[in-house]
């Protein structure tokens, strides 16, 4: 009872396989569904006669005059081949004919039709060969066979994946082992330099100490910069009175002078051994710390604190020789300076503050930049000497100013105004142009030159006509009053529209005038004229116009056509350009979905549009849009060569210098 | 089996019958061994195979890169794969670095029939070496007039040392060993000799196939050739039924071996006559022994009739020849495909069809049959196939070479089959349930762990 059942089962099961397959075969797609491969698995796993069925199906898929099915047939035999003893068995059997037809070394076989996925498939088959090799080549005489013959007869390059992987592991653990060597080798010897690291260290600081006790000794006696409270009055924002009391305070700064110059320079020596010498020095000491490993952890752990402790003291120093002046960090001053532009921008409005703005920033600006400047200069009388040079100089300015203001073109705002009248070169990463908030490698050697800034730059501006103010008609009305109409040239009720006084009598001008005086000659001359001469006139006059107006018809038809022409062109360019789109938007499959469309635009089943497109895979066509993919294409590899080679290098950079990076 | 055991023990089965038994049992389960694989160790296509006939241990194989290697195929050098593989590499090589060496090709590798001490190599170069097996020096060479395409020694002679030797002159020569010159040059042919086989029945009788098409029986005691087989001289009706046939094959061999030397084909045919006492092929055993008559008569005519002297046995050159165990029957392969089986005593064709679709047409084949002649193992181009020697159904496809095959070996020790194609491999064919030593079931065990089913889902 039971086993008729099973058998029933059997038997209903029977064409699973053998229809799955087919149906898995049966597509254009480059894999094989993985619903239906797992439908397949599932059925052929519980039962043998499905194996050897599927077996068999798969064998003879293999004989079809299809790469395509081929092709999925060998991906869903890998996928057997892998899992299946007895497929294994079944399989090896015909393993030469299943070579034969998949990797197609035998010249009188070659493979069929699509050559793509032929290809393509003769290089999977490889790969699987080899993996079966691999895998299970101890146990099939003749997958070692198999793989021999290709490898060593018909000289196949294999993949070679499992070799190539434990090279690369290889290599990579190397250069592990390199590093660590490097890095213990790093160790060892900060080991053995910490000491006199820390007394040269220790020295310095103390050198600085010294040097920055005697500077302000010596200016403790110099008073303190005189305070106008009035001034400070003056400043309304809150930027401006940041801005007095950053020149304040540096102000109350020791300057330097001849007599401690030799202090100074000390001291800037001393600053700039700190700051090259030892702080990176410690802080090359902290990384080699970080990374090192397995060597004794007190003493690392110990140091580290250590370090750290010294790198801190270090950087405070570094600061308070700032501070005193000796030195500059350059990146607060361009700070500064952006935020005055700023400034001078918005209290641009307000015309009286300018001029105080402006000189404030002079001075702050010049202070900040150049302290050799105004040594001779006091510190307190130099700020007000300057305000009232600058005062003269921004009031003498003032009617140049407005004098350029008139000329100038009004310009809407525009990002354009950012870089406007710059003439530099503008650095350019793989995002564009923006390198604010870009922490990338930033490539110096990619610039976009100025010319092309420009060019960049060049703004499109919409004509805008201006606003013209149509005169009413103002011809006297019947009822009195008159006419309001607003027309451009010609009123429908009272004519041409001309100028007229208060009650709409016209104002004569110089050319109605004259034009009225013509007419009034011509009809009196018209009168004296023999008719025949005026009758010829008339005709000339009309044979005058209408060949004018033929000449005008002709044009017109001129620019009809050119017009045609022009759109044309216009059309032609974008159907290029979305075919070009549609080219990069699909890779090498572009024939794949022109085909899908194609089938989807038609009638018919999904199974016979499959079976089209099967069968048109083995048509050769040759169209624009292949030819353009296809350069598309190349130009695409090229790109994915060079970034690959320049991949490679920075790997081998890395790989020379391990310890740089 | 253990039942055919309790059965020969007891005496119910003859000890010959049970030993065939189990023979034809392991022959037909022959298969790619995966746990015996011979490691070529040459450039070219294997031309030639043997395996020596004194001890049967060793594997003589000549290839086209002009090299000759001997293997070993009872005791395997190295193991692979935990001992599953056992691997048989060459005792030594002999190639063209050797300074008596070959220059081109070796079709064909002998071994002298009496022991593994010297073996004969002929090659496309003209000429014909005799080697000292265990100092691996020339002893003696031959200069043939052109290529050779087979040597051949008789391995019944007791009385001559002649290398018969088929080259690309129409002439047979055969090469005398004890006197290092030429014994005779047997002139018939009208086209080069590809194939030389002795007969296996008589020590003078010597059985040659040209490119013309003509398979010539010579006795070299006498002058001439006594027979050319005839393809359209067949004789089916007049065979006797397969049944009775191969009993009667077994009691010829029983009785060839009782009898202590049958010299002539005379005497055999007339034991083979004595044996078939039935009244039913009376008729049939008469015009038989009127034919026998007819060639005696021709034999003591030298100059035969031309209509004979033009006889084909195939239609394009003979490239293999292979006399069966006992004697009494040829088999012979031609470049037009066809396997023909024909009966030396008569020298008719026996009409057997063997299912063969192509034979490769430009190298001489090399046939091969099991001891009691039920089965010809036939190169058939990338695979070799088994015939039933009497019905000429296919029975075994051995798929596994690459390339064309052109020799096998039938080993009657260990059944088992050895192959050599044009993609430099020598395969081996052992039956599928060959017991190894107990020590290796365990690893085997062990490593057929690994070859399971692997279902992830």
């Amino acid at each position: 009872m039971e086993d008729a059942e099973e058998e029933e089962g059997r038997e209903g099961r029977r064409p699973a396989a053998a229809g799955l397959i087919e149906k898995a075969t049966n597509s254009t797609r480059p894999e094989v569904d993985p619903r239906l491969l797992k439908a397949i698995k599932s059925v052929v796993r519980h039962s043998d006669s499905e194996l050897r069925l599927s077996a068999q199906t798969l064998m003879s898929l293999m004989k079809r005059d299809h790469s395509q099915v081929r092709y999925l047939a060998l991906l869903i035999i890998d996928e057997l081949f892998m899992r299946s003893k007895l497929f294994r068995t079944l399989l090896v059997e015909n393993l030469d004919q299943l070579l034969t037809l998949s990797v197609g070394f035998r010249k009188n076989q070659p493979l069929p039709a699509p050559a793509a996925v032929a290809s393509v498939m003769r290089s999977k088959a490889i790969e699987f060969l080899e993996k079966w090799n691999a895998s299970f080549g101890i146990h099939y005489r003749q997958l070692r066979l198999g793989y021999d013959y290709l490898k060593n007869t018909v000289r196949y390059q294999f993949p070679n994946l499992q070799a190539n992987a434990a090279r690369i592991r290889q290599e990579r653990r190397e250069k592990e082992m390199r590093t660590k060597e490097i890095l213990l080798k790093k160790f060892e010897s900060l080991k053995a330099n910490l000491a006199s690291i820390k007394d040269d260290i220790q020295s310095t600081v103390d050198e600085i100490n010294e040097c920055l006790d005697i500077i302000q000794n010596k200016e403790d006696n110099v008073p303190p910069a005189p305070v106008d409270e009035e001034e400070i009055e003056e400043f309304h924002n809150a930027e401006l009175r940041q801005i007095r009391l950053d020149s304040l305070r540096e102000g109350e700064k020791v300057q330097e002078n001849s007599e401690n110059k030799v202090i100074f320079d000390a001291l800037r020596e001393l600053y700039k051994v700190l700051v090259t010498k030892h702080l990176v020095a410690v802080q090359e000491g902290i990384s080699v710390l970080i990374r090192v490993e397995g060597a004794d952890n007190r003493f690392r752990d110990n140091t580290l604190k250590e370090l750290i402790d010294i790198r801190n003291h270090l950087q405070s120093m570094k600061r308070k020789c700032e501070d005193s002046g000796c030195a500059l960090a350059k990146a607060t001053t361009a700070e500064e300076e952006d935020i005055w532009e700023e400034g001078t921008l918005e209290s641009f409005a307000n015309g009286q503050s300018f001029a105080e703005e402006k000189n404030s920033v002079l001075s702050v600006a010049s202070t900040s930049g150049k302290i050799e400047d105004k040594t001779s200069e006091g510190g307190s009388s130099k700020f007000t000497v300057e305000k009232q040079q600058g005062g003269y100089r921004s009031t003498e300015s003032n009617p140049l100013r407005s004098k350029l203001m008139a000329e100038a073109p009004v310009m809407k705002w525009g990002s354009f105004l950012d870089n406007w009248g710059s003439n530099r070169d503008v650095l350019a990463n793989q995002r564009g142009l923006e390198l604010e908030g870009h922490w990338g490698r930033v490539d110096y050697d990619a610039v976009i030159p100025a010319e092309k800034i420009a060019e960049l730059n060049v703004r499109a501006t919409v004509y805008k006509e201006d606003p013209v103010e149509i005169q009413p008609c103002r011809a006297p009305l019947k009822k009195g009053g008159l006419c309001p109409r607003k027309d451009l040239r010609v009123c429908p009720f009272h004519g041409p529209m001309i100028p007229r006084d208060d009650e709409g009598k016209p104002i004569n001008l110089d050319p109605t005038e004259e034009m009225q005086s013509e007419l009034g000659g011509s009809n009196s001359s018209v009168e004296e004229m023999a008719p025949d001469l005026v009758e010829q006139l008339v005709k000339q006059a009309v044979r005058n116009v209408r060949e004018r107006d033929k000449e005008t018809a002709k044009k017109r038809h001129h620019d009809k056509q050119d017009l045609k022409r022009a759109k044309l062109a216009k059309v032609r360019e974008h159907n290029e350009a979305v075919l070009r789109d549609a080219a990069l938007a699909s890779t090498s499959r572009s024939s794949y979905i022109g085909e899908g469309t194609e089938a989807a635009s038609g009638p018919g089943s999904l199974a016979r549009n499959k079976r089209d497109t099967l069968a048109s895979m083995l048509k050769k066509k040759e169209t624009s849009k292949d030819r353009l993919a296809q350069k598309l294409l190349s130009t695409r590899a090229r790109d994915a060569t060079v970034k690959q080679l320049t991949a490679e290098g920075v790997s081998n950079y890395m790989e020379a210098f391990p310890n740089q990076w | 089996m253990w039942k055919e055991i309790g059965d020969r023990e007891f005496g119910k089965l003859r000890p010959n019958l049970f030993s065939n038994r189990i023979k034809s049992s392991r022959i037909a389960s022959l298969q790619l061994s995966n746990h015996k694989e011979i490691v070529s160790s040459h450039r070219g296509s294997i031309n030639s195979l043997q395996v020596d006939l004194t001890e049967g241990r060793y594997l003589l194989a000549g290839a086209a890169d002009a090299s000759v290697a001997v293997y070993d195929i009872q005791r395997a050098t190295d193991h692979e794969g935990d001992g599953l593989i056992a691997k048989h590499r060459s005792l030594f090589v002999v190639d063209k670095q050797h300074e008596h060496g070959h220059r081109y090709a070796i079709s064909s590798a002998t071994w002298y029939p009496i022991d593994t001490g010297l073996f004969v190599t002929g090659s496309y170069d003209h000429h014909i070496n005799v080697w000292d097996t265990n100092t691996t020096q020339v002893v003696m060479n031959f200069k043939m007039p052109g290529k050779v395409y087979r040597t051949a020694m008789s391995s019944l002679a007791t009385s001559h040392m002649l290398i018969a030797a088929g080259t690309e002159d129409v002439q047979v020569r055969l090469c005398d060993i004890a006197s290092g010159a030429f014994a005779h040059t047997l002139s018939g042919h009208r086209d080069g000799v590809m194939s030389v086989e002795w007969s296996t029945s008589s020590e003078w009788v010597l059985i040659t196939g040209g490119c013309d098409g003509a398979i010539r029986f010579w006795d070299i005691r006498r002058a001439g050739c006594f027979r050319v087989l005839d393809q359209s001289y067949s004789q089916l009706g007049r065979r006797p039924p397969l049944q009775t046939r191969s009993t009667a094959n077994k009691v010829a061999i029983t009785k060839s071996s009782s009898t202590a030397q049958s010299s002539s084909v005379k005497s055999r045919s007339l034991q083979r006559k004595n044996t078939n006492g039935n009244s039913l092929k009376h008729a049939g055993l008469n015009r038989y022994s009127a034919q026998v008559k007819g060639s005696m008569k021709q034999r003591l005519h030298p100059g035969m009739l031309s209509t004979q002297d033009r006889a084909t046995a195939h239609y394009g050159a003979i490239i293999g020849l292979k006399s069966t165990g006992d004697g009494m029957y040829l088999l012979s392969a031609g470049s037009d495909s066809r396997l023909r089986l024909w009966d030396t005593e008569s020298g008719c064709n026996t009409l057997v069809n063997f299912e063969i679709t192509r034979l490769q047409t430009s190298k001489p084949i090399q046939l091969a049959t099991t001891q009691d002649s039920a089965i010809v193992f036939v190169p058939c181009m990338t695979t070799t196939k088994a015939f039933d020697m009497w019905s000429g159904k296919t029975m075994l496809n051995f798929r596994g070479h690459y390339e064309n095959v052109s020799c096998c070996w039938y080993s009657a020790q260990d059944q088992e089959l050895y192959t050599g194609g044009n993609d430099r491999q020598i395969l081996v064919w052992s039956p599928a349930n060959s017991t190894t030593g107990e020590v290796d079931e365990w690893r085997k065990g062990q490593a057929a762990a690994l070859d399971q089913d692997n279902w992830s889902d």
